[in-house]
């Protein structure tokens, strides 16, 4: 962060350069901007030096304790058995997809597992052959968020501050490790607001930014919310140019082409409609899975507000890391204002207000939200905090400006009531925060290893996803190894294989809370019969646990 | 056999997809360079005349409008002693040769004395013969040809003498464009297909060195011409073959489309003139391919290019035949999803080409004070598809010709509809 530099603005030129906002010098930095291209050209090596920063302590914050912490979460276990099956099988998930997802997320990870030596297995595990693709692709969207938020604000010490908060948070290191596809989806919108605000933009741009947006929605839907800051972005940039027709064409389409691809994989196998063309929630069509009936049926998905308590608003995000959070809240409040106030000037600010607040409106807008949902925010929060935290201390002398962000960088990093490096444990003593200190994952594999030693390849086992691949890629094969949901909604596997019978399973084996999750998704008694093996004719053969985490094997004595 | 079958599915499509990739890419060539344009700049201003011109005007049953051209001709802002126009025509044309003598008496009455006509009696009769002929004849710096239907703008000779003198080029091919846009079914995407050729895909030839010239609006240094031992009489798209001979000798062609200057043509009249037209185009790139003079470029990038250049009608009548397949496919084969999604690539390009040519339809009129309208753009996209059947067609029917060994020049008519206001030539036609 130190020596910071102002650079110009640079914004969205397709074909034209639009005015910079003039920007009033300050105090003190009269001789530095006087001197020309000279110092301009050393004013590089600042930047750079931050950008290099960034992109290192990414780099550690995320690769130390990457295998070992968190613990392997059922959601990473799903996308690398969808990538499994996509390379073993040249399907999309070895059931039935049903579209709950659109596949782009895990058609990327199949790209970097397919040609990788021993693939799934490359970094021990597949989920750590997953996460090694979440590190990569974390210091890539340093880089991103690093030029994104230069780019909007011309200043170097706002994305310092911005890929500070990226690579440090407790929330950001807790979920970007984890294999979810809104790390990828995150990386897809960086890149495509990083074409759009190249100096030179011009057609090829628009079409690689509407591209990349394109395959955003294509990773994870929700990724529409951002739609309203692309669309005004592209509209400023676009104006007076003589390429703005093409643009303004070719943008939209580049976009849909990834989203068209989608709907014609429903559309040839005659997936887009429901049967009957019934979208009622209360009778669910029966007959075939359809893209836009599952579209219809997430959209109409309540689960309360994240604002109601025992939301993960309160129960997990605010305390991982409430500063980033609130001041997140507060900066992207000052962004809308100061960019509504002026537009011109402040158009940069509007940009990332936007980015911001269009995700934000869909996290509160009451639809299911599942704990990692708050991906997006991390860097949009922290690009936003970079740019007010800059704009703040513009006037001050140039000790202040450095030495304050870097003053408030260090307690961050040193208080342990943070929890970005230290954490007080249970005995209220200093420690390194959890991130850096604890191994969870030794657990599951351990878990894996006891199955490998005590049941034969061809019993039948409930399990949960996390495991799931480990099981059917690794030799001695459990090709009778499901997971509770599938155990419970696949067809083939609840009638053939279970029967729904308590009798036809020959273990359960659970992960950490997945008893929790087999009562949640219990509602109409889908899962009664595998409870009833639990509870009523089981004995533990394994078990073991670390702080609140519990991990067991259950045998079915018939 | 079906995993055959759908393995070359997939190889055609891939392939497909990377030529119109690559078509779409110099479509937008020029535009998608910074600075708007910046490959299509033209001079500021003008220098003073300096260079001597030799208009070639070849005429072949051309009576309807050869004397207003070489009115126009003789009219250009230039003087007029560093002009000479040579009327070209067959002997048996007599009817052409009446029409132009007639004018050129007249113009001798006014005082103008630098046109006069050159009739050639030997074979074969068309169009690179007559200029063969009449190149003896030429005796200025400068050989330049028009059509005889073409609207010259009266500051080309300007234009050319400043961009000739201050950069140093012997070969300058300037825009052409076809204007009646309303005319026929096709008139928008053929007028379209001139728009972008000439505003941008030539400025892309010309960056990696392989230009096939166009027939009319170029200009020669009269000796390098001479050098070259002008044009091949036995080629169909002669005009396409000395620009190869041009590139593949190092020498540099300089691209200038400026609205403002264009020379103005008209589509054919009729689908049949039309699809003789592509016929002959076609033909005469296949000519010039099996000729081999691209394999004589200096550098692989720029045979790559040619090739693509004179392979690409053929492609055209396979995308034609391939759309008409795919559509069969999807109705009559369950193919599976991956092989369907691959083979459907080619078609999001040709969306992708479409939508590029309907922004082109607003850039085009605009540039000319004309209108487009969301009801044309609606009328390209329901004769979309019927013009690339008739495009390939017209490509297979260039291979059976070829096939036959018929290479006799397929004269398009000409009447004249860009001379008169659109929405008159757009009544005439309804």
């Amino acid at each position: 962060m130190s020596g910071d530099r102002r650079l110009p603005p640079s914004f969205v030129t397709f074909g034209m350069r639009v005015a910079a906002p003039t920007v009033r010098p300050p105090p003190g930095r009269g001789k530095e901007r006087g001197a020309g291209g000279r110092l301009r050209g050393l004013g590089r090596r600042p930047g750079l030096a931050a950008l290099v920063f960034a992109l290192v302590s990414g780099l550690i914050t995320h690769a130390d304790h990457l295998f070992k912490y968190p613990l392997y979460l059922t959601d990473e276990g799903i996308y690398m058995e969808r990538v499994w099956s996509l390379i073993r099988e040249t399907k999309l998930t070895p059931y039935t997809y049903d579209y709950d997802h659109a596949p782009g997320g895990w058609i990327t990870i199949a790209g970097w597992v397919l040609p990788l030596p021993r693939q799934f297995e490359t970094f021990g595990t597949s989920i750590n052959t997953g996460r090694a693709l979440m590190l990569v692709v974390h210091v890539a969207c340093v880089f991103l968020l690093f030029e994104v938020t230069r780019r909007l604000s011309g200043s170097v010490l706002a994305a310092s501050i911005a890929a500070f908060l990226f690579n440090f948070s407790p929330l950001a290191v807790y979920f970007q490790r984890q294999v979810l596809l809104d790390n990828l989806m995150v990386f897809w919108v960086l890149l495509s607001m990083f074409i759009l605000l190249h100096r030179e933009s011009h057609i090829w741009k628009a079409l690689g930014a509407g591209l990349a947006f394109g395959m955003a929605l294509i990773t994870k839907e929700n990724a529409i919310f951002f739609a309203p800051a692309f669309l005004y972005l592209l509209h400023r940039g676009i104006r007076g140019s003589t390429t703005r027709r093409f643009v303004r064409t070719l943008w939209p389409f580049a976009m849909a082409a990834p989203l068209g691809a989608y709907i014609m994989f429903s559309v040839l196998k005659s997936e887009l409609l429901p049967s009957r063309l019934s979208f009622s929630l209360s009778h669910p069509p029966t007959g075939h899975v359809s893209l836009l009936y599952t579209l219809w049926w997430q959209l109409n998905r309540n689960q309360g507000t994240l604002l109601t308590r025992g939301s993960y608003l309160y129960s997990s995000w605010l305390p991982k890391d409430s500063y980033l959070l609130l001041c997140g809240v507060a900066a992207m409040g000052t962004c809308l204002y100061l960019g509504m106030r002026d537009r011109e000037r402040n158009h940069g600010f509007l940009v990332a207000g936007l980015l911001a607040f269009g995700y934000a409106f869909y996290l509160l807008r009451g639809s299911v939200v599942l704990d990692f949902y708050v991906i997006p925010m991390v860097p949009l929060f922290a690009m936003n905090i970079g740019m007010v935290a800059d704009r703040i201390l513009r006037g001050s002398h140039r000790f202040v400006r450095v030495g304050l962000p870097v003053l408030v960088g260090l307690a961050l990093l040193l208080a342990p009531a943070t929890g970005y490096l230290f954490t007080y444990n249970d005995q209220g003593r200093r420690q390194v925060a959890d991130q850096y200190h604890l191994n969870l994952t030794v657990m599951q594999r351990e878990q894996v290893a006891w199955i490998r030693h005590h049941i034969p390849p061809g019993a039948r086992l409930i399990t949960d996803e996390d495991i799931w691949t480990e099981l059917h890629d690794v030799r001695p094969y459990y090709p009778y190894a499901h997971s509770h949901w599938n155990a419970s909604s696949d067809p083939t596997i609840r009638d053939k294989l279970f029967a729904r019978n308590w009798q036809n399973i020959d273990y359960v084996v659970m992960s950490n809370k997945m008893r929790q999750a087999i009562v949640g998704n219990n509602g109409d008694g889908r899962e009664s019969w595998i409870l009833n093996a639990i509870d009523n004719h089981s004995t533990v053969v394994w078990q073991t646990g670390q702080g609140d985490i519990r991990l067991q094997i259950y045998q079915i004595q018939k | 056999m079906m995993p055959l079958l759908y393995a070359c599915l997939v190889i055609v499509s891939v392939v497909l997809t990377l030529l119109s990739a690559h078509v779409l890419y110099m479509m937008l060539y020029t535009w998608g360079r910074q600075g708007d344009g910046g490959a299509a700049a033209e001079p500021a201003r003008f220098r003073d005349p300096r260079l001597s011109f030799t208009v070639m005007l070849p005429a072949r049953h051309e009576e309807d409008v050869i004397q207003t051209t070489i009115d126009r001709v003789v009219h250009a802002s230039y003087p007029r002693e560093l002009l000479q126009v040579l009327v070209i025509c067959s002997a048996d044309d007599v009817g052409t040769i009446g029409k132009a003598r007639e004018k050129i008496a007249a113009l001798r009455k006014e005082g103008v004395t630098n046109v006069e006509t050159v009739v050639f009696d030997d074979g074969p009769i068309n169009k690179p013969h007559g200029l063969n002929s009449a190149l003896p004849q030429a005796d200025r710096d400068v050989v330049t040809i028009f059509d005889a239907e073409d609207d010259i703008h009266p500051e080309i000779f300007s234009l050319v003498n400043t961009v000739m003198l201050d950069e140093r080029v012997k070969v300058v091919q300037a825009g052409v464009q076809l204007m009646n846009y309303r005319s026929t079914w096709y008139s928008a995407l053929n007028v379209l297909e001139y728009f972008f050729w000439f505003r941008s895909r030539l400025y892309y030839h010309a960056r990696y060195g392989a230009v096939p010239l166009g027939g009319n609006t170029v200009f020669f240094d009269r000796d390098l011409l001479m050098r070259l031992g002008g044009w091949d009489d036995r080629n169909l798209t002669e005009d396409a073959d000395i620009g190869l001979r041009l590139s593949s000798m190092g020498e540099r062609i300089r691209v200038i489309y400026d609205d403002r200057y264009v020379t103005k043509e008209e589509t054919p009249p009729t689908t049949a003139q039309f699809i003789r037209q592509r016929t002959r185009w076609t033909q005469g790139f296949m000519q010039t391919l099996q000729k081999g003079t691209w394999k004589r470029m200096p550098t692989r990038a720029q045979r790559w290019l040619s090739f693509c250049i004179l392979a690409f009608p053929q492609a055209q009548v396979l995308l034609g035949v391939y759309l008409v397949f795919s559509i069969a496919t999807t109705l009559a084969v369950k193919a599976p999803v991956l092989v369907a999604m691959v083979s459907y690539l080619p078609v999001l390009l040709l969306l992708a080409h479409f939508l590029t040519a309907a922004v082109g339809l607003y850039e085009f009129t605009e540039s000319h004070g004309l209108q487009a309208s969301p009801r044309l753009v609606a009328q390209m996209a329901i004769f979309w598809f019927p013009y690339q059947i008739v495009l390939a067609y017209a490509g297979l029917r260039a291979v059976w010709r070829q096939l036959l060994s018929r290479h006799d020049w397929e004269k398009t008519q000409h009447v004249g509809a860009h001379r008169i206001p659109v929405t008159e030539a757009d009544a005439n036609v309804r």
